[in-house]
């Protein structure tokens, strides 16, 4: 937009100095308009995530916003909990990873095929398949909650990882299948029929030939699925109470319950210990993650 | 089909099969039949008839949850997730490339920070001691602290769930802007157009069809989610923000009765089952994702 | 080497017909050219030779064994896309090697026989690199490689040189006929190009809408036509084609329109009786069409509004009564816009197609009509 604003012809050769003068300080009120709104609206943002850093590192927090006295007291709880109450930080941590973990490969490993087979073959109950993942991708699984608890009851995987991880999946896999059917649909066909003729059957096709394309796309919804199994919350509230399967959501939430108004420091500290991968995949992996965003909204525009 | 070739579909497709049928059809089966059950802790079907429904007519407390619930949605929806993401996108389009994806990395964060996390950093802000940014802010222009939380509990959940839904709607219209072929913006500035002018008869013309898909998707995805209400003010204080999908939570695995009320839950649940059922098949027709099923262009497997 | 032969192919895609009851045989080792314009059915019936779509109806044998049931894999085929099709994440040596490993071919076999097809096509030196490390034209040879490799019986080349530019598209032709000849395959070029058909192919099909409309040798494709589509398909700059009224007075025929009238020899009056109708349309090739700037009487009369110098030859642009003409002449022309001129026209290079069929009527085959033209009214 501003390159326009430069190229922008000038209202004919007649134009008045004054009009331009004008024009050119309207532009630049413009400007700094725009930038005035995004600066103000994303100050809270800043301010949040700012204040978890500073705030986990200092003595006092002068106003509950000036930080004082760099401190490492807040992250005692790497070493010994907050109270007996809590389990092991570490273990925590490796349920939150297996769950994380857990979550990418089965999404990754229920929906690289199945998204093939409906980008690509020809088949009965293909499209109902297809219109099925979309109803799907739009429908609030969540309200499922209530009878997913019974589900995994009886399936004997309450209070466990897994039956977090698969509930989960399944919730994003039409996302998921969706996204790589993008991927796959991208693909040449000319690519496959030659795979075909040199003499490839389809599933040596699929694992040859269009897998080795498709992996910006596993790498996508690996990532997606990664981080959002990492924070997963209300599944791990709901059906995880045992303390040795918690994740870090049970964790600090249940430092939020015990300390809430007492110690922002360790609130902060903890969050600061739970977000910091998050983060670290989100400055390095964004253009994946903008591309599962997108991706699972096709052709809405 | 040959058997082979069976073999290779249901190699390919079986998973996703299975996945779809333990995770949502038999949850959604099952939240029907425990609609009709009074169904708690024991988790024994004792089929009561219409006796849930009959409740929920005589329930004094829904009419309020009603209404919480369509201010909620409607709220956010205006506000944030279409309103503040149109001017998001609109101006990290006006403003160069390089500072438009550094505002849209930040507004993107909240949407990849764990819940219980992102909660902590509106309980800091909203704190209602002195400690809190917002009431830092009000001390020091000479005001007293103001308990946020529980004198404006539907402002406070619509902001906080506005701020992570604005990014998604910003991402859509942003690539649906970008995406604009700039002989339009050109021949609008050729006839002497200003920037707003733009904006109105050229560039929100040409998303209407991006905004109704978010407006569409939004409202479903806000009437049945409850997370960060849950995180931020649990429904509180009393019911003054509880929302139906977090009223059925609270039934079956809440903290205000903790008596497991999956009977009442799953018909309260059931009612957004059919709604985001409904509303997801009638979004696939209206968004014509059917044009996308294209079929494949070979014919042997 | 095999014997194509297809019989009755058809192939609906839902309500579309794309290949309509097509017959055709092709001998050992010919290089047969499909050529039309796209959407014609022509890709359609190389895939099905392929494999990769079922024929509706129809049967395709392989020296004589029918071959529809037959999975790609087992037919033999060797395939070359527009697009190329490279796998992009294997070197050039694996893409070359792909068909044979999937035979299970021996490592040294592969090695062996990679470097030797690679040598003929002179991309030795390219074996290590990825494709998206290659030009159009090396992209190409490495198609054509690892179609070659596994010595194919049938060798399907769809639109091979499209993506190629003019020079190197020349070079090409020239090389694939080459190799064709050198090992005998049958082949089947696909294209929309009716120079590449016309200088590589030993016959050509021209197809429309599913339907083959002529099949023979290119030159006579040229001379030939069967029909008003493949006169106008064939042929750049494209044939004259004008509508006239067949007249039959006294045994004499004679063919009219507006400004133009041409009389006939009574030996060509038993086939313009075979015309549906009573209008013909008459075709002649721009560059069969002279014309002279002196006055001749009897002769028809046009005037020159537009001359497009091609370098070699001139294009001529002339009304005839309501007739837009366009003739083709050597170097400069040297009639100037404006000019009147009279058209010299000769009857063995004349073309008279049936104004309602489309079907070649061919005037007293053989016999040197005296063919006598005259003007009338003014032009």
């Amino acid at each position: 937009m501003p390159e326009l604003a430069q190229n922008r012809p000038a209202a004919g050769l007649r134009a008045d100095p004054r009009v331009l003068a004008r024009e050119r300080r309207r532009e630049r009120a413009l400007a700094f308009g725009v930038y005035a709104f995004l600066i103000i609206v994303s100050l809270p943002l800043v301010a949040g995530y700012g204040w978890l850093v500073l705030n986990s590192f200092s003595t006092e927090l002068v106003h509950g916003v000036w930080p004082e006295g760099f401190t490492l007291r807040h992250w005692r709880f790497l070493w010994e909990p907050p109270s007996d109450y809590y389990p092991d930080l570490w273990r925590t941590t490796w349920n939150t990873l297996w769950l994380a973990i857990g979550m990418t490969v089965t999404m990754v490993a229920v929906a690289t095929p199945t998204a093939y087979a409906l980008s690509r073959m020809k088949f009965r109950g293909r499209s109902l398949f297809l219109a099925l993942t979309l109803i799907l991708h739009a429908f609030p699984g969540i309200t499922l909650l209530i009878a997913t608890y019974y589900v995994l009851r009886t399936l004997g995987l309450l209070n466990s990882i897994p039956g977090v991880f698969l509930v989960k999946a399944a919730l994003m896999l039409p996302l998921g299948v969706w996204v790589m059917k993008g991927f796959y649909d991208a693909i040449s066909w000319d690519v496959e029929m030659s795979a075909l003729v040199d003499g490839a059957s389809r599933i040596q096709t699929w694992y040859k030939v269009m897998l080795p394309q498709v992996m910006p796309g596993v790498a996508s919804i690996s990532i997606f699925s990664f981080i959002y199994g990492w924070s997963e919350y209300i599944y791990v509230i709901t059906f995880i109470q045992d303390k040795n399967a918690w994740t870090l959501s049970s964790y600090i939430n249940s430092i939020v319950g015990d300390y809430r108004f007492l110690d922002y420091g360790l609130l902060s500290a903890t969050a600061l210990f739970y977000i910091a991968p998050v983060l670290l995949f989100f400055f390095f992996t964004q253009k994946y993650l903008m591309r599962v965003t997108i991706g699972g909204t096709k052709g809405g525009s | 089909m040959s058997r082979r070739q069976k073999v290779a579909l249901a190699v390919l497709m079986l998973p996703a099969l299975a996945v779809v049928v333990a995770f949502y059809a038999v949850p959604a089966v099952m939240t029907a039949a425990m609609s009709f059950t009074d169904m708690d802790f024991r988790l024994r079907w004792n089929f009561v008839g219409f006796a849930t429904f009959l409740r929920m007519a005589e329930d004094f407390l829904l009419p309020g949850i009603l209404q919480n619930t369509i201010v909620y949605t409607f709220a956010t929806l205006a506000l944030f997730n279409v309103g503040l993401a149109v001017l998001l996108a609109l101006a990290t389009t006006f403003v160069p490339d390089r500072i438009g994806r550094v505002f849209q990395a930040l507004w993107l964060l909240p949407r990849f920070t764990p819940p219980i996390v992102y909660g902590i950093i509106w309980m800091w802000i909203l704190d209602p001691t002195g400690a809190g940014l917002l009431n830092s802010l009000v001390v020091a222009a000479g005001g007293r602290p103001v308990n946020w939380i529980t004198d404006y509990p539907m402002a406070v959940i619509v902001l906080t769930n506005g701020i992570i839904g604005a990014s998604f709607g910003m991402v859509i219209f942003y690539s649906a802007i970008k995406s604009i072929p700039r002989d339009y913006s050109w021949a609008a500035l050729a006839d002497g157009a200003t920037w707003l002018q733009q904006v109105r008869y050229v560039t929100l013309p040409l998303i209407r069809w991006p905004l109704l898909f978010v407006t569409a998707y939004q409202t479903l995805s806000l009437l049945t989610s409850y997370e960060y209400i849950l995180i931020i003010t649990g429904g509180g204080p009393y019911f003054a923000s509880t929302v139906w999908s977090l009223y059925a939570y609270n039934l079956a695995f809440g903290g205000y009765f903790a008596n497991y009320e999956f009977g009442y839950g799953a018909a309260l649940s059931i009612v957004l089952v059919v709604l985001g059922t409904v509303a997801s098949i009638v979004y696939w027709r209206v968004f014509r994702f059917r044009d996308m099923m294209a079929e494949p262009k070979i014919e042997v497997m | 080497m095999a014997r194509i032969r297809l019989e009755g192919l058809t192939k609906a895609f839902g309500p579309v017909v794309a290949v309509n009851d097509v017959n055709l045989s092709i001998e050992d080792g010919e290089l047969l050219a499909l050529l039309g314009p796209s959407g014609c059915g022509k890709s359609t019936i190389l895939l099905m030779l392929a494999g990769i779509y079922r024929p509706t109806r129809g049967d395709i044998y392989f020296d004589d064994q029918r071959v529809n049931d037959v999975p790609p894999k087992g037919r033999g085929v060797g395939l070359v896309f527009q697009s190329y099709a490279l796998y992009p994440h294997m070197t050039v040596f694996d893409n070359i090697a792909f068909p044979l490993r999937l035979r299970r071919a021996k490592r040294e076999e592969i090695e062996r026989r990679v470097r030797e097809v690679a040598r003929t096509a002179q991309i030795e030196e390219l074996l290590a690199r990825k494709p998206s490390q290659l030009s159009g034209g090396q992209q190409q040879r490495v198609a054509l490689c690892r179609a070659l490799v596994k010595e194919p019986e049938l060798l399907l080349l769809d639109e091979p040189l499209s993506n190629l530019d003019a020079r190197l598209r020349i070079e090409t032709r020239t090389e694939i006929k080459r190799l064709q000849r050198e090992l005998g395959i049958t082949t089947i070029l696909v294209t929309h190009d009716q120079i590449e058909a016309l200088t590589m192919a030993d016959r050509i099909a021209v197809m429309r809408s599913g339907v083959i409309e002529q099949l023979s040798k290119p030159q006579e494709l040229y001379e030939r036509p069967a029909n008003l589509f493949v006169a106008s398909f064939i042929g750049d700059p494209p044939m004259n084609l004008v509508r006239m009224e067949f007249r039959n007075d006294g045994g004499m025929p004679r063919l009219e329109t507006a400004g133009l009238t041409i009389q006939l020899p009574p030996s060509a009056r038993p086939q313009l009786e075979r015309a549906e109708g009573r209008e013909v349309v008459l075709g002649v090739r721009p560059e069969d069409l002279r014309f002279r700037t002196e006055p001749a009487p009897g002769l028809p009369v046009a005037q020159v509004f537009m001359l497009e110098p091609l370098g070699r030859d001139t294009l001529v642009d002339m009304r005839a009564g309501q007739q837009s003409i366009r003739a083709l002449v050597p170097g400069s022309s040297e009639a100037k816009i404006g000019d009147t001129v009279y058209l010299q026209l000769e009857v063995e290079k004349l073309h008279v197609f049936d104004g309602v069929t489309g079907v070649r009527l061919d005037l007293g085959a053989g016999e040197q009509p005296a063919l006598r033209v005259e003007a009338k009214g003014g032009a």
